[in-house]
Formats: structure tokens, C-alpha cells, sequence
């Protein structure tokens, strides 16, 4: 603007004097001075004008600017901090801690004394006198204050898009429980974390799920000790969702091995639909107590491995949202006579291998059927021994005394859950789950979440409890078992199975806590 | 007595019935309201409740994040039954525990 005051007076001083280009335009003088007057002023207008703090206004437009500035750094700054931070904490972490009281009431049982049932073996008993001798039969006992703490650290991590972990740490006893091998005046319950003692952490699952990107078909693979226990429907009455990939009734255990997946919701239009194949060991027995093994790491060459192979289709069921099927075979070669090793603790029995089993099942459950609040499962499991010959003592071949004779089996388990629609108690649930297994029933669930094998009983199970939700973390749970024996043995695979007239009742009440 | 019997049984299905209308509005809200844009192929990309934890979610909507004006098209009560909904399948709810299953 001062530029072109300046112009617009040097023209006009110009034209005042003498000529405008080739015109001369003469003006009075007093029009010239009032003019030049006018310019002046207006010049000092504008030197006053910009002489003056205009930034004054924009100063606080920027004084702003570089507030939000700074503040969207800092803010930048906060986020790099914490994406670093989510970054490098690879692992998400949640717990469970459950206390859980019971009472048991057992009757009409026989216990063996298996020290007596040794020395009267070293006596010159046979087998079947020496076992009938260190029998006791009990008419009624009961054993009604346990307690138990059971807690457990759940780990999972996104590694990549393709790449999951999950991982589990638990820690499960009885209250004050000090009678284990490792305890010793130095060392028992009453200050086991607080005295130096063995660097055991019990792993109960710790397993990747890796998806291959870009196969032409859906397939995944899950490896390392895996999510196999408590499987459906175990989650009703453990108020929570499925825990394992194969159902209750046929596989309950914890399981190191390969599981190969595939996809089939592209190509069949079911749902959630896959077939896996799973391989595994449910026994390994190394050398390592042998100190003249040059390879310790070695098989001892006693029972063998117990391998695991199977296959399990499973989808959601056409029509019904929130259910689930599961077809499923197994196989398991080579079952050791016991699971603790190459000496029985108390005879010190060599082990070995008793033959195989086949396994098989099905398994159907719906959850809140049309939004009903009922839940509702029927499972069938049936098994099938190939007894190798191999009968320790002439009494415990697999299913059987002699291990010559095979023998079938199976078992059904079904129940339903309902949730009550009472908002002032926050939706508790009431369940109710029977099953029955057959003279010879066998399968693979040796870690159920009950003190008891209840699915592998040969008998009668009728269980009945009570949900009571304090909020999405906390809640209670009352139940009540009647187990009702028809054959000795459940839950064992070595030995013929005998009538039996015993029971057991349990009732407790627990508080579980999950966050 | 029958009368008395007969009024329980009337209350308990009538709460039966509410919290099973309850149940099903927080995903059909979810699946006709959110399942309108945010569909494969559609104006807005899938959307996943495991994406945000629960408490996410509500903050979500409460500052207004949600690009376009949703009041024209969800009222409120829809919106809290959306919201319960997310809340029920956000990142922090149980989820169930198995070898994954690949699409």
C-alpha cells in the first residue's frame, strides 16, 4: 500500500508540474498542496498503522498454534511411549484363582493296602490271595472338610496376524497339603514359597495356533501342550466359555502334541466347521533315573511310549446358533500299566505296555436355545481294548486280569443348564448332568476339574448345581454329586472290572474369581 | 395358595420372556443397525467386537467417534443394546479356548 501511495503521489506530483505523458495538465496550486496534504496524511496513516503491533491479533492466533502444537507432540510423544510399551509386552495376562470346600461321603468300598499286598506276594501268595488279603471293605466313611486352592495364570499373545500364543501356569492343592514326596521338615506347605526347594512350575497348556497365510486351503496348526481339558460341556457348569478343543467325555487331559486343522466353512457352508488330525503322547518314561546310561535322555525300554492319534470333525449345527457337534475317533498304542513311571511307588513292579485303545464319540450341545436361556448337551463315547498279552501279576492286563480278552465300552453324558431370568440376582443358572458308563468303559480323562473321575465312572453319576454370578469376574457355585458304582475300576485301564455296590457322595460349594 | 402360585409363575415368565427379548435385541440390534454399512463389500468395512475393550466401546460412542451422524438412523435404546452387545464380545469378554479353527 506505501508502495503505491508513493506512485500515485510521484504521478501526480508530476502532472501538478508539468505534463502526463505527452499532455500537460496544469491544476492551482491550492488543489496541488491539498492533494499532497491528503498524501501525507494518508502516508502517515499508513507508516502509524504499520508502525503499530499488528501482529497483535495474529500473535494470538500462533501463541494457540504453537499451544496445540506442543500439546499434539506431547500427545505423540504419549502414544509413541505406549505403542513401545504394548509393543515390548508381548504377552496379555489374566488369572483365576478358585476356593473350593467339599464333602465327601463314600460307602460300601474296598481300599488295598499295596505294602501288604507286596510282602504277602514275597510270602509265596499268589497273586489274587495276596491282593484279597490286603483288601479292607469299608461300610461308611466320610470326609467332610476339604478345602482347596486352585490358581491359575492365563497367558495369550498375538505375535502376528498369523501367529497366536496362549499359555497357562497353575498351581492346585489342598489346603496345608504337606504330604508329597518333596516335603521335609525344611520344606513343606507351611513355608514351600519361602525356603528353597525345587524350580518346578507346573505348564498346564502352552501352545502356539499358526495359520499359514496364502494356502490354497484353510489349514492351521497347533503345537505344544495343548488346550484338552475340560472341553465341552464342562464350560456350563464352570460358568465360562468351551476350554478345549475335544468334548469331556473322551479326552480330559493334559496334552503335548500336534494338531493339524483344516478349514471347511468354504466348502461344506457350515459354520465354524473344521477336521483335525492330532497327534500325541499320553506316556514317556526316560532314562534319566539309570545312572549308568550313558543317554539318560533315552527311552527306558520298560512300558514304551503311549502314543496318541485322532481325528475330530466338529461345526456348528446347521440351523442352531451357538451350538456345536463333534465327531471324533481316536487311537492310543501301547498303554502303560501305570502312569507313574518305570517302578509302581509302593511294590516297585516293573512297568509295561498292556496293548491299545480305541476311542469314539459324539458330541452335541446347544447354548440359550432361541435365546431361551436353556443350554442343553447329549455326548456318547464307546471303546474298544486290543489286549497285547502283557498281565502284571496275572491280574492287570488292559481291561481285563489275564490280558488276553478284549472288551468294549461306552458311555453317555447328557444335562442341561438353564439360566434364570431374575436381573435382581444377576442371572444365576441351575444345571443338572447325568451320565452312565458301561462295565468296561474306558477313556482319556484323567484331569477333570472334580477331585473324582466322574466320567469315567462305571455306574451312575448324577450331578445337580447352582450358579451364582456376583459379577463379570466373581462368582459361586453349589452343587451336589450322587456317584453310583456298578463295576470297580473307573477310571482305570488295567484290570478286569468287578461288581461293585459303592457310592460316593460329594457336596460343596466354591467361589471363583477370574479377571 | 394357587393363586399365589400361579402369580410367581406368571412373574417368572413374564422375566423369562423379557430377559429373552433382552438377550436377542442386543444382537439383532447389532446385526439390522451396524450390519447394515459394516458388511464385506458394503460402505463400511466389518466390524469386530474384539477389536476395543468393553470399556472402549462405551467411551467410543459417548465422544461422538463414530464417523456420520448416527441419531438419524439408531435411537437410544438401540444404541444401548449395540453398546451391551459390543461390550458382551469386546476384547477383554471370555472367549472361547481351542485349537483355531482356520476360514
Amino acid at each position: 500500500m506505501k508502495k503505491t501511495l508513493v506512485g500515485l503521489s510521484v504521478m501526480l506530483a508530476m502532472a501538478g508540474s508539468a505534463y502526463a505523458g505527452s499532455e500537460t495538465v496544469t491544476i492551482p496550486a491550492a488543489d496541488y498542496k491539498a492533494i499532497m496534504e491528503r498524501l501525507d496524511a494518508l502516508q502517515n496513516r499508513v507508516e502509524t498503522l504499520e508502525a503499530k503491533p499488528q501482529a497483535a491479533a495474529p500473535a494470538v492466533a500462533d501463541a494457540k498454534y504453537d499451544k496445540v502444537s506442543k500439546d499434539i507432540d506431547t500427545i505423540y510423544d504419549s502414544i509413541d511411549a505406549l505403542e513401545t510399551k504394548s509393543i515390548k509386552n508381548k504377552i496379555n495376562f489374566g488369572a483365576e484363582l478358585r476356593v473350593r470346600y467339599d464333602g465327601y461321603t463314600a460307602k460300601d468300598f474296598n481300599t488295598v493296602n499295596m505294602a501288604a499286598f507286596q510282602q504277602n506276594m514275597m510270602n509265596g501268595m499268589m497273586p489274587n490271595q495276596a491282593m484279597g488279603m490286603a483288601m479292607s471293605h469299608h461300610d461308611k466313611v466320610n470326609d467332610d472338610n476339604n478345602w482347596t486352592n486352585r490358581f491359575r495364570i492365563n497367558m495369550e499373545a498375538q505375535i502376528t496376524d498369523s501367529l497366536q500364543f496362549h499359555g497357562r501356569l497353575a498351581m492346585y492343592k489342598n489346603w496345608g497339603d504337606s504330604d508329597d514326596a518333596t516335603s521335609s521338615d525344611m520344606l513343606n506347605d507351611f513355608n514351600r514359597s519361602h525356603r528353597p526347594g525345587t524350580s518346578s512350575l507346573w505348564v498346564d497348556r502352552a501352545y502356539v495356533d499358526w495359520v499359514p497365510q496364502g494356502s490354497p486351503i484353510p489349514i492351521a496348526l497347533t503345537v505344544g501342550r495343548h488346550p484338552s481339558t475340560e472341553g465341552p460341556p464342562f464350560e456350563l457348569r464352570e460358568n465360562r466359555m468351551r476350554q478345549s478343543t475335544y468334548p469331556a467325555l473322551l479326552f480330559d487331559g493334559e496334552n503335548d502334541g500336534v494338531v493339524v486343522t483344516f478349514g471347511l466353512d468354504r466348502y461344506t457352508g457350515l459354520k465354524d466347521a473344521g477336521w483335525r488330525f492330532a497327534y500325541g503322547k499320553a506316556y514317556h518314561s526316560d532314562d534319566d533315573n539309570n545312572t549308568g546310561h550313558p543317554f539318560p535322555f533315552f527311552d527306558d525300554g520298560e512300558a514304551g511310549d503311549a502314543t496318541m492319534a485322532a481325528t475330530f470333525f466338529e461345526t456348528q449345527i446347521p440351523g442352531l446358533n451357538n451350538s456345536l457337534a463333534v465327531l471324533s475317533y481316536a487311537r492310543v498304542w501301547d498303554l502303560p500299566f501305570y502312569f507313574t513311571g518305570p517302578k509302581l511307588y509302593e511294590t516297585g513292579m516293573p512297568n509295561t505296555d498292556l496293548g491299545d485303545l480305541d476311542i469314539w464319540g459324539v458330541h452335541l450341545q446347544a447354548n440359550d436355545i432361541a435365546s431361551t436361556g436353556l443350554d442343553f448337551f447329549f455326548s456318547y463315547g464307546g471303546n474298544r481294548s486290543k489286549a497285547n498279552g502283557n498281565a502284571p501279576l496275572g491280574l492287570f492286563g488292559l481291561l481285563s486280569s489275564d490280558g488276553q480278552s478284549n472288551h468294549s465300552g461306552y458311555s453317555f453324558y447328557t444335562g442341561l443348564r438353564y439360566t434364570l431370568p431374575v436381573t435382581p440376582l444377576n442371572m444365576p443358572k441351575v444345571g443338572f448332568e447325568y451320565n452312565k458308563g458301561s462295565e468296561y468303559w474306558f477313556s482319556m480323562t484323567m484331569a477333570t476339574p472334580d477331585l473324582f473321575n466322574k466320567l469315567a465312572t462305571r455306574g451312575n453319576v448324577y450331578d445337580v448345581y447352582y450358579i451364582q454370578p456376583v459379577n463379570k469376574h466373581l462368582f459361586f457355585r453349589a452343587g451336589y454329586l450322587h456317584v453310583d458304582y456298578d463295576y470297580t475300576g473307573s477310571g482305570q485301564h488295567m484290570g478286569a472290572p468287578m461288581p461293585s455296590d459303592a457310592t460316593l457322595d460329594n457336596y460343596y460349594f466354591l467361589m471363583d474369581v477370574r479377571f | 395358595m394357587n393363586k399365589k402360585v400361579l402369580s410367581i409363575a406368571g412373574a417368572l415368565c413374564l422375566a423369562f420372556t423379557c430377559s429373552t427379548l433382552a438377550a436377542a435385541s442386543n444382537l439383532d440390534a447389532f446385526l439390522d443397525k451396524c450390519g447394515a454399512c459394516h458388511k464385506s463389500g458394503a460402505e463400511a468395512a466389518p466390524v469386530n467386537p474384539a477389536d476395543k475393550a468393553g470399556v472402549v466401546w462405551v467411551k467410543y460412542f459417548k465422544r461422538g467417534r463414530h464417523p456420520g451422524d448416527l441419531n438419524a438412523t439408531i435411537n437410544a435404546d438401540e444404541m444401548a443394546n449395540i453398546v451391551e452387545f459390543l461390550k458382551n464380545h469386546a476384547a477383554d469378554s471370555d472367549h472361547p479356548v481351542a485349537a483355531v479353527i482356520p476360514k
